[in-house]
């Protein structure tokens, strides 16, 4: 079994001039965004940074699997537009624009909607392509360079490598126990499953902790690292940029207070009530289809 | 006699939480270069003995342990298992269970990074140890997507990376299949043979021990109820039986025709060959 079989993300191996950027120079981009992305509400700058992620992932070659991570957005994405609209996280009065059967829809939350969607957005894509373009060892290895504790990156990485071990020991557990007789549908198949998963796992990493020790795991002199990481010119560059243009931005938008341009922007009710009827449409779609999903099995 | 590389002397050894111990008055000795098997049913004592020799038992583990365990003249008590990781290398059953890494060659890399290994060295020892083991050109590899013969290798390769002066496997082929089995035995009898190297190795497969070993150690309950050459040891086919262990085959179907032709005598055939002249020898007998 392969990671990547086993992981939904995981790193997507290639030679990409992103591939080769440094993972601490990246790691600065991913942080700055975060960062950038929370300390500003202008729609302009929240999706202008989702676009550039976006940018991204053709020249890294990972556009399919990146689009399919960010699946995961549409429920997210789609609930908040529709909770915006019919109840906004704003002080009222709220202004309708319109109603739908027992709802009625509000225009004052929308900007508010489309900002917090856009956090997410431009934060998940860049992680997402940062995630797909490293190797996870050479991000570990940069993150002790930059002093974390051995053993906490050791637990991070130990982490990403018992995801699949667990995910197969669930799936012979599960077998095992319909094999028996136990009936095997959605969660209530799994939840039995558990305590042997556990029990196994705490002997799991009992013979592992031995097998570790017994090759110096705790030793306390200077350790080496076999994954040599390069930091060159162009890394630091990239990293500087980063981290000056992104931390610039954000100084100014808290410096502009949210920097937050909604008056600007006037959303017509028609525009609202079809944003409120795509997305509702979209997040039962999805809780449908998860249904539909859990009752076939 | 040179000084032995392991010593157990009255060894008792009681896990923490347990009443009964699992080894009572444990002695023996092995010699630098010795290529020792271990028999016994489960449960007793071959595990832990195993654990005892790299420190494990007690430092780990903890429990009550009386008599004392020297391993390349250190007393194993008294130095923690990542000292004794560079003296004694072990490798466990399940393989597995044994794998931490992203890549092949991480995994083997782990020990030399723990001993503070420079690069350039790790560099020239990572594809010499898995040449040695047969995994060459496997560095890239995910270890959770090799075979279980090619990840036993591999988990031993990571201990051999350290170059212990001895190397324990514990049952290391019990979840293989043949081949896997044949491959990782070859090995550690190339090691033993080529590189002096102590091995030794807690089993059941008699044949392959018949072959291979200098001396057996039977456990029984958690004492040493014999010890010798494979040819004393195998020879003893009665006394193995109400051990419930199993025999050689060879050795086994000597002694039904022992039994059934009475006068013959000689040495019990241990190993096919043997065996094979033996019962030639009989037929030509029986034919004159």
């Amino acid at each position: 079994m392969s990671m990547q079989a086993a992981l939904p993300v995981a790193m997507i191996p290639g030679n990409s001039i992103i591939h080769r950027i440094n993972p601490i120079a990246k790691l600065v981009w991913v942080v700055g965004y975060v960062v950038l992305a929370f300390s500003t509400q202008n729609i302009v700058v929240l999706y202008s940074m989702a676009l550039f992620a976006l940018l991204l992932a053709p020249i890294a070659g990972i556009t399919k699997p990146l689009l399919k991570g960010a699946l995961i957005l549409v429920p997210v994405g789609s609930s908040l537009l529709a909770l915006q609209i019919i109840a906004p996280a704003v002080e009222r009065p709220w202004t309708p624009v319109g109603e739908i059967g027992p709802l009625t829809l509000y225009g004052d939350g929308i900007y508010y909607g489309f900002v917090l969607l856009g956090r997410i957005v431009a934060s998940l894509l860049l992680a997402l392509v940062m995630v797909m373009t490293t190797h996870p060892s050479d991000l570990f290895t940069s993150l002790s360079k930059l002093k974390v504790p051995y053993t906490l990156n050791f637990m991070l990485a130990m982490t990403l490598q018992l995801i699949p071990v667990f995910q197969r020991e669930v799936g012979i557990i599960m077998s095992a126990q319909k094999s028996r007789g136990m009936k095997g549908k959605g969660f209530s198949a799994v939840l039995p499953s558990f305590v042997p998963v556990f029990v196994g796992a705490i002997e799991r990493v009992q013979q592992l902790s031995i097998s570790l020790e017994s090759r110096g795991f705790g030793s306390n002199g200077i350790k080496t690292s076999y994954r040599q990481v390069r930091g060159r010119p162009s890394d630091w560059v990239i990293g500087i940029v980063g981290a000056l243009a992104l931390g610039g931005l954000s100084a100014y938008s808290i410096w502009r207070g949210t920097w937050n341009i909604s008056s600007d922007i006037v959303f017509s009710p028609l525009f609202v009530v079809v944003t409120f009827v795509i997305s509702a449409t979209l997040f039962f779609g999805v809780v449908l289809f998860a249904v539909f999903l859990s009752l076939k099995k | 006699m040179p000084e032995p590389i392991i010593a157990f002397d009255a060894v008792t050894y009681t896990y923490a939480g347990t009443d009964e111990p699992a080894l009572h008055e444990i002695s023996f000795e092995i010699q630098p270069g010795e290529y020792v098997a271990i028999l016994g049913l489960n449960g007793a004592g071959k595990t832990t003995l195993g654990l005892c020799v790299n420190g494990v038992i007690p430092t780990m583990l903890g429990g009550e342990l009386e008599g004392t365990v020297t391993v390349g003249g250190l007393d194993v008590s008294e130095y923690p298992v990542r000292e004794m990781s560079k003296l004694v290398g072990v490798v466990f059953d399940n393989p597995e269970f044994q794998m931490s890494q992203m890549s092949v060659a991480e995994e083997v890399a782990l020990g030399l990074e723990n001993a503070g290994v420079p690069y350039e060295e790790m560099k020239r020892i990572i594809p010499d140890t898995l040449e040695l083991v047969g995994l060459a050109g496997f560095e890239e590899r995910s270890p959770l997507g090799l075979s279980g013969g090619q990840q036993q290798r591999l988990a031993i390769a990571a201990v051999l990376a350290m170059k212990p002066q001895i190397l324990i496997m514990d049952e290391p082929t019990s979840n293989l299949d043949p081949i896997g089995k044949q491959e990782v035995f070859d090995m550690a009898a190339r090691l033993n043979s080529e590189r002096g190297m102590t091995v030794i190795v807690i089993e059941h497969e008699v044949e392959v021990m018949a072959r291979y070993a200098d001396r057996v150690i039977v456990l029984d309950g958690g004492r040493v109820i014999m010890n010798g050459t494979p040819q004393e040891i195998f020879s003893r086919v009665e006394e193995l039986a109400a051990l419930k262990l199993r025999v050689p085959e060879a050795a086994e179907l000597a002694t039904i025709l022992r039994t059934e032709y009475g006068d013959w005598d000689g040495p019990v055939p241990i190993t096919t060959e043997p065996a094979v002249a033996a019962v030639n020898d009989l037929l030509g007998a029986t034919r004159d």
